[in-house]
């Protein structure tokens, strides 16, 4: 292989960087801060590239990638307050830490598929805390605070998720759990997480949790009925829901008319349509929009505000580079040989590819809204943390496979 | 390896899902954004304010119509004429929107993609140029006023607007729409409705220039018919106008009497398919490209009889035209067969140097010149001789025609189209006056007689 070909996208990325942090320094009134920050930014990524080149650790895309959608968040988010641009820098050097950290231990343990049982009672627990210790945002009571830092435990726990749901389909986990199979025990699982959600009232990650679940049927279940009986029973839940939580009729008929209650039910929703619409194809120009009659655009909402400010284009552009991550993602599972490392990457693909799809979708009407973050764009320390943590695990995924085709060519 | 396969669909799944989100986006820009943009909700529109002060509305001589006073906290968009233009720049207020021309042309209006540099001082948006003269504007609406209707003048040659009224109408400032905004929408006249362009009605006899137009095309020309009155089929029949009976006349002079029977029967004769086929190409049922959205004319039926044809061929029927397009067919026939997409901004300016010009744009070309020349020499005796005698001009010839239209109500819609001078036409004129319960040759023509003399300066 070339040298260049991990040059040149490298080259793309900086060239990004230098002009947008230019820009935003232009609309921020000439503060160096912006330019600290850029260079920050941009020091990280490299350095993150280099490490990952130099001591070949597998896919070189994902990271790259990745850099470049948290680019366009950096950008947004300094745009938008600088402060919350450089807290972001933090989190972000947090989460290449984490990154590397993550593929060091997944990368050296080899047992990952036998430890079912902790994984889904880690989840439970980290549940239980949340509901004990946790405070309301939002309507949500899904944060919890640690001293000063306050994070989402519920991100954490799609990870556990993942490779609980991954012990059963690689069959390593095959002997019944207090008789109950551990197909069923999958759906006991899961509902219990459902309820736990509700409960915390996280609509957004029940539908990710529960669409994975379904999708990992779909490609590992040899009982076809499970799969449909699933889909009928959630199908049932959603319809009860709808019929007897005031909750969810409302986002469904904002969905469907967010102009009957512009000032009330509808705002959010409205404002966000606003933006994307004030935006045009080419956008108002970075610092010339209004975002910050958006509400929640630093999480939630920012892919509204990057459509009004760099245009549907480069709302079409963010789409096109998650695209481009699954795309990459996709590719490391179906290399992977073995079983667990397949489960597992094809469950953290689909978290990745869900959640930005509910989100894009939510926020620009296509699909009714729920509020979660968008991965690696939106501001928020455990978003980003556990994104990075997440590709740290796909990346050493990518990285045993090369190992082993490596090994191959020796002998 | 089975997996794998499976693994493969999903991918397909999910990049079916980011492919329907980005057409949605893409399609939510194209069709959907315009209108949620300039929703009166959305606070951006009103961002841009602050920094620029909205550009000033002349009229063709530069008098000014729409401008923005003030500043800081107190600006205020004022109309000097009031009412007089409620109808065609609209309204712009902060908490019921824009329309008409402040919204199409907002963005004209706020300067977007000026390039000039500005710093510290507001910037100045850009104005508009309208083709309409402020002096004829108000002679019309004086010829209005206190009655419902419309009145819309233009030039044949270009589609220029030179005056458009629509009644009742209403005061356009901010403060008193926000102050009666309940009282303006409720009123059951309608005084939102800018009836010019928006108001759809049935022709009566002035359609029957369309239906002659066929008539040319199909050799009716210098046929004599027996005209007894009623035109009788089935159970449908049709009486003259004031139920006069005229003997044995020509087609010519049925025009210029304004003969249901005789237009009846060449409609019948036409049958459903040619009458539909004349409609089409005169711009029924088409979209007409005004600057303002403007209703299409249409033909409504499940399956047209020729019956029915006979009935659209007098503008009865399921025949509804609005004002506007009513005038263009007119202008049609001065313009030697070529209709032209009516306009009323000329252009955007700022200070003094043009932004953008508009240029005359065909609408249709329904007829050729023969057609055209033999229609309005009917039209001409119409005024001579005919019931359009209200609207003759000492000196000039006029070329007009009459109608009286039925419709749901008790009263007929009165109605008069025609342009002036006949050799060399520079006005086209169209006047309805809803429910007057009058004839269209003695309540509609005297008023487009003087609006057409008015405009040449007799």
């Amino acid at each position: 292989m070339k040298r260049a070909n991990y040059r040149l996208p490298a080259y793309l990325l900086v060239i990004m960087n230098v002009l947008g942090f230019l820009l935003v320094f232009m609309a921020n009134d000439y503060q160096l801060n912006v330019l600290y920050v850029g260079l920050g930014m941009m020091c990280l990524f490299l350095l993150i590239y280099s490490i990952l080149v130099i001591c070949r650790m597998g896919d070189k895309f994902l990271v790259l990638i990745a850099s470049m959608l948290m680019t366009i968040g950096v950008l947004m988010l300094c745009r938008l307050n600088i402060v919350t641009g450089a807290r972001q820098i933090v989190w972000i050097g947090i989460g290449g830490i984490v990154f590397f950290a993550t593929y060091t231990i997944y990368y050296n343990i080899r047992f990952w598929h036998k430890l079912w049982f902790l994984y889904a009672a880690l989840g439970v627990a980290l549940f239980v805390i949340t509901l004990v210790f946790g405070k309301t945002v939002n309507g949500s009571k899904n944060w919890i605070d640690i001293g000063p830092i306050a994070f989402q435990p519920s991100e954490i726990t799609k990870i556990l998720y993942v490779m609980f749901l991954s012990c059963h389909y690689s069959k390593s986990w095959e002997k019944p759990f207090l008789r109950v199979s551990p197909m069923y025990m999958t759906g006991f699982v899961t509902y219990t997480y459902i309820l736990f959600l509700m409960l915390q009232r996280d609509w957004g990650t029940i539908l990710v949790i529960f669409s994975i679940f379904i999708f990992m049927i779909y490609i590992y279940e040899e009982k076809k009925w499970f799969l449909w009986a699933n889909v009928g029973a959630a199908t049932v839940v959603a319809l009860i829901g709808y019929e007897f939580l005031y909750h969810i009729q409302v986002r469904v008929g904002v969905w469907l008319d967010p102009w009957a209650d512009v000032s009330n039910k509808g705002y959010q929703i409205a404002q966000s349509l606003f933006a994307i619409a004030s935006g045009g194809y080419f956008g108002r120009g970075l610092g010339n929009g209004s975002p910050h009659y958006i509400p929640e655009v630093h999480t939630d909402f920012i892919f509204s505000a990057i459509c009004e400010e760099m245009g549907v284009f480069g709302g079409a552009a963010v789409i096109i580079l998650f695209f481009l991550l699954f795309y990459r993602c996709f590719k490391v599972t179906l290399n992977a040989e073995n079983e667990y490392n397949k489960a597992v990457g094809a469950g953290l693909t689909l978290m990745f590819a869900l959640q930005t799809f509910i989100i894009i979708g939510g926020v620009t009407k296509f699909i009714p809204l729920t509020g979660i973050t968008l991965p690696f764009v939106s501001y928020g320390g455990t978003s980003i943390v556990v994104s990075f943590a997440s590709l740290g695990i796909i990346q050493a995924i990518s990285a045993i496979e090369d190992r082993k085709g490596a090994e191959a060519l020796e002998q | 390896m089975n997996n794998n396969r499976k693994i493969i669909r999903v991918l397909v799944v999910v990049s079916a899902l980011f492919l329907m989100l980005l057409t949605y986006l893409l399609y939510f820009n194209m069709f959907e954004a315009k209108s949620v943009a300039t929703n009166p909700y959305n606070r951006r529109q009103w961002d841009d304010e602050k920094y620029v002060t909205r550009g000033t509305i002349y009229d063709n001589d530069g008098v000014v119509l729409a401008e923005t006073v003030g500043d800081g906290e107190t600006i205020k968009r004022e109309y000097p004429y009031g009412r007089l233009y409620s109808h065609v720049i609209g309204y712009c207020s902060q908490v019921y929107g824009k329309s008409l021309l402040e919204r199409e042309f907002d963005s004209d209006l706020l300067g977007k993609g000026d390039i000039d540099i500005f710093q510290g001082n507001k910037k100045k948006g850009f104005d508009l140029n309208l083709t309409i003269k402020n002096s004829l504007q108000k002679y019309a609406y004086e010829q209005l006023r206190g009655k419902k209707g419309a009145i819309v003048a233009l030039e044949p040659q270009s589609g220029k607007i030179l005056a458009m009224v629509s009644l009742p109408d209403f005061e356009p400032s901010a403060d008193n729409l926000e102050k009666n905004w309940n009282d303006i929408v409720e009123d059951e006249s309608a005084p939102l409705v800018a009836r010019a362009f928006s108001g759809l009605y049935p022709p009566g006899s002035t359609y029957k220039i369309v239906t002659a137009a066929a008539a040319f095309e199909n050799g009716f020309l210098g046929q004599t018919f027996e005209d007894t009155g009623a035109f009788e089929k089935g159970d449908l029949k049709v009486e003259n106008f004031g139920n006069k009976k005229y003997g044995e006349i020509s087609f010519e002079r049925g025009f210029e009497v304004s003969s249901n029977q005789i237009f009846c029967t060449v409609g019948f004769e036409l049958g459903s398919e040619k009458v539909l086929e004349i409609a089409e190409r005169f711009g029924v049922g088409k979209n007409i490209d005004f600057d303002i959205d403007a209703s299409s004319s249409r033909i409504e039926y499940k399956k047209m009889t020729d019956e029915d044809a006979a009935l659209v061929s007098i503008g009865q029927g399921q025949l509804l035209v609005s004002p506007l397009h009513m005038a263009m067919i007119c202008g049609g026939i001065a313009n030697d067969g070529v209709m032209m997409t009516p306009y009323v901004v000329d252009s955007v300016t700022k200070n003094e140097a043009v932004i953008s010009k508009t240029r005359p744009k065909t609408f249709a070309q329904p007829i050729d010149k023969g057609c055209a020349d033999y229609i309005k020499e009917l039209m001409v005796n119409t005024v001579k001789s005919g019931t359009g005698s209200r609207a003759s001009i000492w000196g000039i010839d006029v070329a007009g025609k009459t109608g009286t239209a039925e419709n749901e109500t008790e009263k007929d819609h009165a109605w008069f189209v025609g342009f002036a001078p006949a050799d060399a036409p520079q006005i086209a004129v169209a006047v309805v006056i809803e429910n007057s319960g009058k004839s269209g040759g003695d309540v509609a023509a005297p008023i487009a007689g003087n609006i057409i003399r008015k405009y040449l300066g007799k």
